[in-house]
């Protein structure tokens, strides 16, 4: 089967993109690091915090609103002619670049087996953190009476 | 009119500074981090009136200022002036939020049933006081369900349009840049829609609650029914350079439906902030089901709330009266001064031509 660029086994760009930007920011750091030595020469176009402006769709007519602006930190960076992007919510810019360059050996084929696993692990501990705290929320289901 | 400045003080306005800020002692990172810790309702409060989502700038913003709420809420604005704006999001939608609570006052079983989540609406009020005698208090666990509560839920709104009871929202097709942004235009009257749901997605809770509330208690044309009330994280959803779409993460917001039921069918009220605030969006969807023909002036007419819940423009325009005012103050003095004069000199006229037409003194005999 032909992966498409940025894609991982079972994983398309848009899944792995979701779990890097959602990844513990030490373990993913600690994982991005050894890679620069892989990618040789890396250009690095962007790197610096900015703001997300989040619009929401109003449920009573329909219309599109600004909520408000979320503080992000964005990466960009280039090898062979092939651009690695990390965008992460919060200030942290290290976290912002690991993510880049994770999406960049995938891009360009590096490290397959590694990224694939690295990106699994962290897929499965961030379903296991939502499904601690959904069995939290169903812990506070309630069933009305009327009398 | 004339304004002049105070001289002389910038010494005393330094120390004021000073002592402002010698009550809080040094900010630390630790103290910024347990107060995030700590206060997450704070926290939310005052990302939705900053309209800046970030836990740890409005810590440190609360921390800087001690807590003065709205000193924080400019802090964090005038923050934000210095930041690039990277993308604007692909819109949320209610079908997709990850849901902590989903209630409905008005229908006991939605599809997909209720969900308190965490709230302390049906708890007493106790106040802890052991631990001010040395005690910790360690708030009891929550005892997990076996299975996890579905992460999505339906729309309550959906299900009363698919019964006839509601007239189905259209869904929008304006995005990214193109959706009107009131900080980047100024708010005109009678308001965009989309305008308005922005203002009060960043209004000032305590501000929105008092005119909510006084449309509750029957300055409004319309009592309210919470339909359905959410807390939520929503994803932020970008896109990367080479068009794929992900989820950078995810911000918590709250979001509210409040229902009219006179008339034939049901009329729905809006309103969505970011963090978790349900008193500040029930309020502020009482004003949006009010706010058609409302009369001008009342509290439930559009102008009159957005103007009057906008926190960093009220605050600022309220404290302004306690800056110098002299030569403003002065001119008002002396035009009652002149008013006076002008008054006491009529007066005295009559009574002279009085004087002059019936003298007081008897003719000689």
């Amino acid at each position: 089967m032909n992966r498409q660029i940025g894609e991982l086994a079972g994983r398309t760009h848009e899944d792995v993109l979701s779990v890097l930007a959602r990844a513990d920011a030490t373990r993913l750091k600690a994982f991005a690091e050894p890679l620069i030595t892989d990618l040789g020469d890396i250009e690095v176009r962007e790197n610096r915090t900015g703001l997300v402006m989040l619009p929401m769709r109003d449920t009573a007519q329909g219309v599109h609103f600004h909520l408000g602006e979320v503080l992000m930190s964005e990466a960009r960076i280039s090898a062979a002619g092939i651009e690695g992007y990390g965008m992460r919510r919060g200030r942290d810019l290290e976290a912002a670049m690991a993510m880049a360059l994770v999406d960049l050996c995938v891009a360009l084929g590096l490290r397959h087996d590694d990224c694939a696993a690295f990106v699994e692990a962290e897929a499965q501990s961030q379903t296991a953190e939502d499904e601690a705290t959904l069995k939290r929320v169903e812990a506070t289901r309630v069933d009305m009476e009327t009398f | 009119m004339a304004y002049v400045a105070t001289r002389g003080g910038e010494r005393a306005i330094e120390q004021s500074q000073r002592l402002f800020k010698a009550e809080m002692g040094a900010i630390t990172p630790e103290r910024v981090a347990e107060l995030r810790a700590a206060l997450p309702y704070l926290i939310d409060r005052v990302m939705g009136e900053a309209s800046l989502y970030d836990e740890d700038l409005a810590a440190l913003a609360l921390a800087q200022t001690g807590g003065e709420m709205y000193e924080a809420a400019l802090l964090l604005r005038a923050w934000r002036t210095t930041q690039p704006r990277l993308q604007v999001a692909q819109p949320v939608t209610q079908d997709a939020l990850f849901t902590h609570r989903r209630i409905s006052a008005a229908f006991k079983d939605i599809p997909g049933g209720q969900v308190l989540g965490p709230t302390l609406d049906y708890s007493h009020r106790i106040l802890a006081t052991e631990v001010l005698t040395g005690d910790t208090h360690t708030p009891a666990p929550v005892e997990p369900a076996a299975k996890p509560s579905p992460a999505r839920q339906p729309s309550v709104a959906a299900w009363q349009a698919e019964n006839g009871l509601l007239d189905p929202a259209v869904p929008d097709q304006t995005l990214g840049n193109d959706i009107p942004d009131v900080t980047r235009e100024p708010l005109l009257f009678p308001a965009k829609r989309a305008h308005t749901l922005q203002s009060l997605a960043r209004a000032e809770t305590g501000g929105a609650l008092a005119l909510g509330y006084a449309a509750q208690r029957g300055y409004g044309q319309a009592h309210p029914t919470v339909n359905e009330l959410r807390l939520a994280e929503a994803e932020i959803v970008v896109e990367h350079p080479r068009g794929t779409r992900f989820s950078a993460g995810r911000v918590k917001i709250s979001q509210a439906e409040v229902v009219d039921k006179k008339g034939a069918g049901l009329r729905l009220g809006f309103s969505a902030t970011m963090g978790w605030n349900e008193v500040k969006v029930i309020a502020a969807a009482t004003l949006d089901l009010n706010a058609p023909g409302a009369p001008k002036g009342a509290p439930t007419e559009e102008e009159f709330f957005l103007y009057h819940t906008e926190g960093v423009e009220a605050s600022g325009f309220c404290i302004h009266f306690k800056l110098p005012h002299y030569v403003t103050f002065q001119s008002s003095l002396d035009a009652m001064r002149d008013a006076k004069a002008k008054a006491a000199a009529q007066q005295a006229q009559p009574a002279e031509a009085d004087a002059t037409e019936h003298p007081t003194t008897e003719p000689a005999q």
